[in-house]
């Protein structure tokens, strides 16, 4: 397998070329990946195509650019958050709520929606069970949720300010302390856009090393969220019977990584995973016994008719709303958006892939469902694949810094995620992460719409998406 | 009848978790009932994964009589995870105010003991312990369901002992 020629394309276009020039990339078939504000204080704008990347970078003038939401409605988060953090207005973008900063009056950040009997619940940031920190205001009347209105970065940590000036190492372990359900993702999408900087090209060990990491994380992340789906349903025994399969992924992760998060196993430019032939062959046959007994499983609860008169046409995405959104990962592809970095090639080891697909992408509870359960079958074959094999330390051949940012692209198990970082020779000047939880939060609002509010635990676990990675 | 009842699936299952059970050894320990209140003052999520372990199939901390509550009403304890950032530090002390004495602060994780953390410090206070009386400590990054189970039920248990009257 070859490493594909990774296209890199900088254009440096004035304020007044700005959207056309995203326009016409977007128009040719590019897709929308990231907005940032970079260390030189000009707004950046990464599109792709396959695992190829243009970026079209400007100086705001005068602290203004115009807003590219009518043509990449994906780029509306990015806009309000470099708004936020910069003070630069997107002219066109209105309102411009706040995204990351926090104003105490309530109607600065709210949507406001009236009408006879419209009233708001408000939820959060501390949730009822063992749950992530945010804060949700439904409008509703009666039960019919009207429109949801999101407030994150109540985790927010600081990660991005403090890798500038980070050592590559440093900034690596800072992306991965921004989630845990995705620290492989996180860390490996740092390396590689450090790497693709410098012309990287890794060696098969490398490839093969973090794709088994990067499938193992997805695996015990998916069955994670089918017992996660199975307790919004209230199906005790599909949220006990998959929370033991995902235990045991998670002792897998231990015994072949010494963490059952996987923590601490990517480094920039090499790979240090060690297996040999014989612990390859029994991780391998457990990864297997896993997959086996998931489909099993599934194949019982999924059948259900109480379950599936529960999912069926539960908080629907339509695929028209999805591509406009930007949905992607499992939520994209249950309404029918076939997007999956790791059909992009790039600098991993799939071979021949296939992403799996749905006959009825219905975009409702039901479809993400099942297309995770079908994933897990994918999921597990990948690895037996690696490690048919021992996995052998590796190598990245770095050459000197090459002009601009690194970009990498990477599939988590929520969506695409997209890294960012701006060498500046032996330290990075800048990070950015946009993660597939960040890329699918607005689409899990539109979900919402027009969904009854005891509907929204089952939905908002449908989607499990992360707040860890978006607060960053 | 439901369609899972005589398929091999659910078999499998029940066999699995009988021995995984078995595996992780923890001992049955006192009867009591305390309720925790979990509070996540900006982790990584990595902690809340483990303490959902810890209350599920295998570890099944309710056996030991502790359980999880939605409200810091019902809570006996204030079990924090993550750094406490400076936008959670408000909503963690409401929570702690809004619960009934006697109460307790469990801090969990790494993060939460203010150990190793990373970030730019102007957005994290940087412990629990900084904002709030810290009983029980659960380190680890994060800690294992095991240990968290483990140092809870010692903690407890020191904090029993401490507070018995001495007979005379
Ligand atoms: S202690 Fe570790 S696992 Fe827990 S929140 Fe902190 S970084 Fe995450």
């Amino acid at each position: 397998m070859t490493v594909p020629d990774q296209q890199r394309e900088l254009l440096d276009v004035s304020a007044d070329r700005w959207h056309e020039r995203i326009a016409d990339l977007l128009a040719g078939g590019m897709r929308f990946l990231t907005l940032w504000s970079d260390p030189a204080e000009r707004v950046a704008c990464a599109l792709g195509s396959g695992y190829g990347t243009t970026v079209v970078r400007s100086t705001p003038a005068p602290g203004e650019l115009q807003s590219i939401v009518d043509v990449a409605g994906a780029a509306a988060w990015d806009e309000r958050e470099i708004h936020d953090r910069t003070g630069v207005q997107f002219a066109g973008h209105v309102p411009l709520r706040p995204l990351v900063a926090h104003p105490a009056a309530t109607a600065d950040w709210v949507t406001p929606v009236s009408g006879d009997d419209v009233h708001q619940v408000a939820v959060g940031p501390i949730h009822a069970g063992v749950v992530e920190s945010g804060h949700f205001r439904f409008h509703v009347v009666g039960e019919r949720i009207l429109h949801l209105d999101l407030r994150l970065f109540y985790k927010h940590r600081g990660l991005e300010a403090a890798a500038a000036g980070a050592t590559p190492d440093l900034a690596a372990r800072l992306a991965q302390r921004a989630c845990a359900a995705c620290a492989v993702t996180n860390s490996v999408a740092v390396a590689q856009a450090y790497e693709s900087a410098h012309a990287g090209v890794p060696d098969a060990a490398v490839r093969r090393a973090r794709t088994l990491l990067l499938e193992l994380e997805r695996l015990y992340n998916h069955l994670n969220d089918i017992g996660a789906i199975c307790s919004g349903i209230g199906l005790a025994t599909g949220s006990m019977a998959f929370a033991e399969l995902k235990e045991r992924a998670q002792r897998v992760n231990a015994e072949l990584t010494g963490h059952r998060f996987l923590f601490d196993t990517i480094a920039v430019g090499s790979s240090d995973l060690d297996i040999d032939a014989s612990t390859a062959a029994h991780l391998r046959a457990r990864v297997a016994a896993i997959g086996a007994e998931a489909a099993l499983l599934w194949a019982d609860v999924g059948a259900n008719r109480s379950v599936r008169a529960r999912i069926r046409g539960a908080g629907i995405l339509v695929r028209d709303e999805a591509l406009r959104l930007g949905a992607c990962g499992p939520a994209g592809r249950a309404s029918g958006v076939n997007d999956d970095a790791r059909a992009d090639g790039g600098l991993l080891w799939y071979p021949g892939f296939v992403g799996a697909t749905l006959n009825d992408p219905s975009g409702d509870v039901a479809a993400r469902i099942e297309i995770r359960a079908r994933e897990i079958t994918a999921c597990c074959a990948i690895i037996e694949d690696v490690l048919s094999d021992p996995v052998r330390p590796g190598r990245v051949t770095l050459s000197g810094p090459a002009a601009g940012p690194g970009i990498a692209q990477l599939e988590s198990p929520r969506g695409r995620t997209v890294a960012v970082v701006e060498p500046d020779r032996a330290v990075i000047a800048g990070l950015h992460l946009r993660t597939g939880s960040y890329a699918n939060w607005p689409a899990l609002a539109a979900a919402c719409t027009g969904a009854i509010l005891p509907d929204f635990p089952l939905i908002n676990k449908s989607f499990e998406l992360c707040y860890a990675c978006v607060d960053r | 009848m439901p369609a899972w009842t005589g398929r091999p699936g659910v078999f499998v299952l029940l066999r699995h978790l009988a021995a995984l059970r078995r595996s992780t050894d923890l001992a049955r320990g006192a009867p009591r009932s305390v309720a925790i209140r979990h509070v996540d003052a900006g982790s990584c999520n990595g902690c809340e994964h483990e303490l959902g372990a810890t209350l599920g199939p295998i570890y099944d901390l309710q056996r030991f009589g502790l359980s999880i509550t939605a409200s810091p009403r019902h809570a006996d304890i204030l079990l924090v995870t993550g750094p406490v950032t400076t936008r959670m530090r408000d909503a963690l002390l409401v929570a702690y105010s809004a619960m009934p004495e006697p109460r307790l602060v469990a801090a969990l994780g790494n993060c939460a003991l203010g150990c190793g953390l990373l970030g730019d410090p102007a957005e994290m206070i940087g412990s629990v312990e900084a904002i709030l009386p810290v009983a029980v400590r659960v380190p680890g990054c994060p800690p294992t369901p095991d240990e968290i189970a483990r140092h809870l039920l010692a903690g407890l248990e020191e904090v029993r002992a401490a507070h018995v009257r001495p007979t005379s």
